[in-house]
């Protein structure tokens, strides 16, 4: 495993667009890192850059300090998962997992392989699969054989590209889980793309968020989440989303300066009490928690509301917001709180 | 309603019609070819008789013709020979001939075998690699010279057989196995590149770019991931070159004579005593049709996914 660094690394597709711009990031070795954004933030070029994929028109990037900029992929030693078609199609699920260690670069004896690669399946829970054909298997099994794939072999950096986003739901939480725990137990380094923030809350030690191949945010699942740089930012994490209004709505008397528009978190509205009031424009049951759509001066405000809700569409219901967690943003959409 | 079928099934009246036109369809395409393999089998004398013999006692005799070159002998020296040691010799003892040697044929079928082969095997290489090429990478000016690629086939390849001919009499190219091999490389290319390359289109890059960081080099993922992919359309392509290489006719009587003559140009000039031979043309022609079926018949199953590919997704 390898400490992976770039540095004002530019990818340019056509004159006007650029898909990464001046992104500079280092990947701690062990780290599970994932970069967050929604589609065409640059994401998944900046797998393909760093996999060497797609040539980068300026910047560098670094393996452990040395420069990989213009290496071919077979001699990066990174290991790829895509997002689909992921499996050599004509080969048995065994061979596909003893493709990457097949390859003369590594040298490896057939009992060596045979070990590997049987260690991975089991870890994965295909072992009863590795005679089937890869057409054979269902979509789980399918991208499990794709993760394994990366995992057998021992490379400078796991680079995964929403792997999890073509599977059912419950899948995706086991899978999650299952990842989390092999990467803690390896040791690995893992840059994982995704949009979808479970993913990044439940995984990564630490979050980049990329917008228009910006790299705007780096911190801690919980430092994006308490303390983003902007209302983009602040979108990105939390779920129901973050409310973001006018200052003038709650017209508050201890703000920063310039103050133009106020986060505030769904889990921080609290119901039944205090002095705002409003009308209940939408309910969604999440089984433990509701959430509540309430109409406050033309505005939809979103609560959390822990335990099942009674109130119907249209009912006057009493509110109270927890000021000492407002998120203050000035004109720019910078947080200045 | 009727629930048994699903709304884009054909209803039975319809399916009996279809039956009906493709049955009718094979009878008219088969009778040629049924014409031609009976002939093969009739004595020279029936094959021309008049009304036509359905029905008639089968002979090899034009198989014989075929493979021998005989000549007429009188009785006196017929009776002074020993008697024949083949069934062979025997017929064409009987018809007042002897054998004198094997005839051209099998020279002039080998030759259709290594040119059609070879041209195919060629076609399918470079055709392959090219689309492989024009799919994956920034060609410069791609659109364009996939156009011209295609404008090679836009006029029929005869048009050009007057400079082709005079080239290849420069070049020494006339009347080779080689140089029968180019031409009809030349012909099949525009054709296997681009019905390759819709192949190769269809294949995603990021199978190879797995194998890349996989650690392999291009060239090994080409071989190891993409070709075994690729195998309907190079199947599919073969035959369309080994067809159009197997068949032609008009280049191989301008181009070849004697060293490298196919079986199509060959195959009419097969004349016997007195008369066209009709069942040794008949018996050849018979001979000429099998590998090509043959070849088809082990790709069909390619062919038919190749010709459906697109519509239908693994």
């Amino acid at each position: 495993m390898s400490k992976i660094e770039l540095k004002n690394v530019t990818k340019v597709y056509d004159k006007t667009n650029k898909a990464i711009d001046d992104l500079s990031l280092i990947i701690n070795d062990g780290e599970f890192f994932i970069l967050l954004g929604p589609t065409g933030a640059g994401k998944t070029t900046t797998l393909r850059s760093i996999a060497g994929l797609e040539k980068i028109n300026s910047g560098k990037i670094l393996f452990d300090d040395e420069d990989y900029t213009s290496v071919q992929p077979a001699f990066r030693d990174t290991a790829f998962v895509f997002q689909q078609f992921s499996l050599y199609p004509h080969y048995k699920v065994f061979d596909n997992l003893a493709f990457p260690l097949k390859s003369r670069l590594r040298n490896l004896s057939k009992d060596e392989i045979k070990e590997k690669v049987e260690k991975i399946a089991k870890m994965l829970k295909i072992e009863s699969k590795l005679n089937n054909k890869a057409t054979e298997l269902s979509g789980g099994e399918m991208q499990r054989v794709a993760i394994g794939r990366a995992l057998v072999r021992d490379p400078n950096i796991y680079l995964m590209d929403e792997p999890l986003s073509s599977l059912d739901a419950k899948l995706r939480e086991t899978l999650r889980v299952e990842l989390k725990n092999i990467q803690r137990n390896l040791g690995a380094t893992i840059l994982y793309v995704t949009h979808d923030q479970a993913e990044a809350t439940t995984m990564a030690d630490r979050i980049g968020v990329l917008e228009e191949g910006k790299l705007v945010q780096v911190g801690t699942p919980e430092e994006i989440y308490n303390n983003p740089k902007s209302t983009y930012v602040a979108h990105r994490l939390g779920s129901p989303r973050i409310n973001i209004i006018d200052e003038e709505i709650l017209s508050l008397k201890d703000k920063p300066n310039n103050t133009k528009q106020l986060g505030i978190r769904p889990e921080n509205i609290k119901i039944n009490t205090g002095t705002y009031e409003g009308k209940i424009r939408t309910t969604e049951a999440l089984g433990a928690e509701t959430v509540i759509g309430i109409e406050y001066k033309q505005i939809e405000l979103l609560a959390l509301f822990q335990g099942s809700f009674k109130g119907i569409k249209g009912d006057n219901i009493k509110f109270d917001i927890d000021t000492k967690n407002i998120l203050y943003f000035n004109d720019r959409n910078e947080n200045i709180s | 309603m009727d629930t048994s079928r699903s709304p884009m099934e054909p209803s039975g009246f319809s399916k009996k019609i279809a039956a009906f036109i493709i049955i009718v369809y094979t009878v008219v395409t088969l009778i040629p070819i049924t014409w031609i393999v009976l002939t093969g089998f009739k004595s020279v004398d029936s094959a021309v008789s008049y009304p036509p013999e359905v029905i008639f006692e089968p002979s090899l005799e034009g198989y014989v013709n075929l493979f021998t070159a005989r000549t007429r002998q009188s009785e006196e020296y017929l009776d002074s020979l020993p008697p024949p040691e083949t069934w062979y010799e025997e017929l064409v003892r009987s018809k007042d001939m002897v054998i004198t040697g094997p005839s051209k044929f099998f020279s002039r079928y080998l030759n259709s075998m290594i040119i059609g082969f070879g041209a195919t095997f060629l076609s399918i290489f470079l055709g392959t690699l090219a689309a492989y090429a024009f799919s994956r990478f920034k060609v410069p000016l791609k659109d364009d010279l996939m156009f011209f690629i295609l404008s090679t086939r836009m006029f029929p390849p005869i048009a050009v057989a007057v400079p082709i001919f005079i080239m290849y009499r420069k070049l020494g190219l006339g009347d080779t196995h080689i140089g029968m091999i180019i031409l009809y490389t030349v012909v099949n290319l525009s054709l296997a590149v681009w019905l390759l390359k819709g192949f190769m289109d269809e294949i995603p890059k990021e199978y190879e770019e797995a194998a890349m960081i996989d650690g392999y080099t291009r060239f090994q993922a080409f071989f190891k991931i993409v070709l075994p992919q690729a195998t309907t359309g190079i199947a599919a392509t073969a035959i369309f070159c080994m067809i159009f290489s197997w068949n032609e006719y008009a280049f191989a009587v301008l181009l070849t004579q004697f060293n490298a003559q196919t079986a199509p140009p060959f195959i009419p000039t097969i004349i016997g005593e007195g008369g066209i031979d009709w069942p040794a043309i008949a018996a050849g022609t018979t001979l000429f049709l099998l590998p090509v079926m043959i070849f088809t018949v082990v790709l069909r199953k390619h062919l038919l996914r190749g010709i459906t590919f697109g519509a239908v997704r693994k």
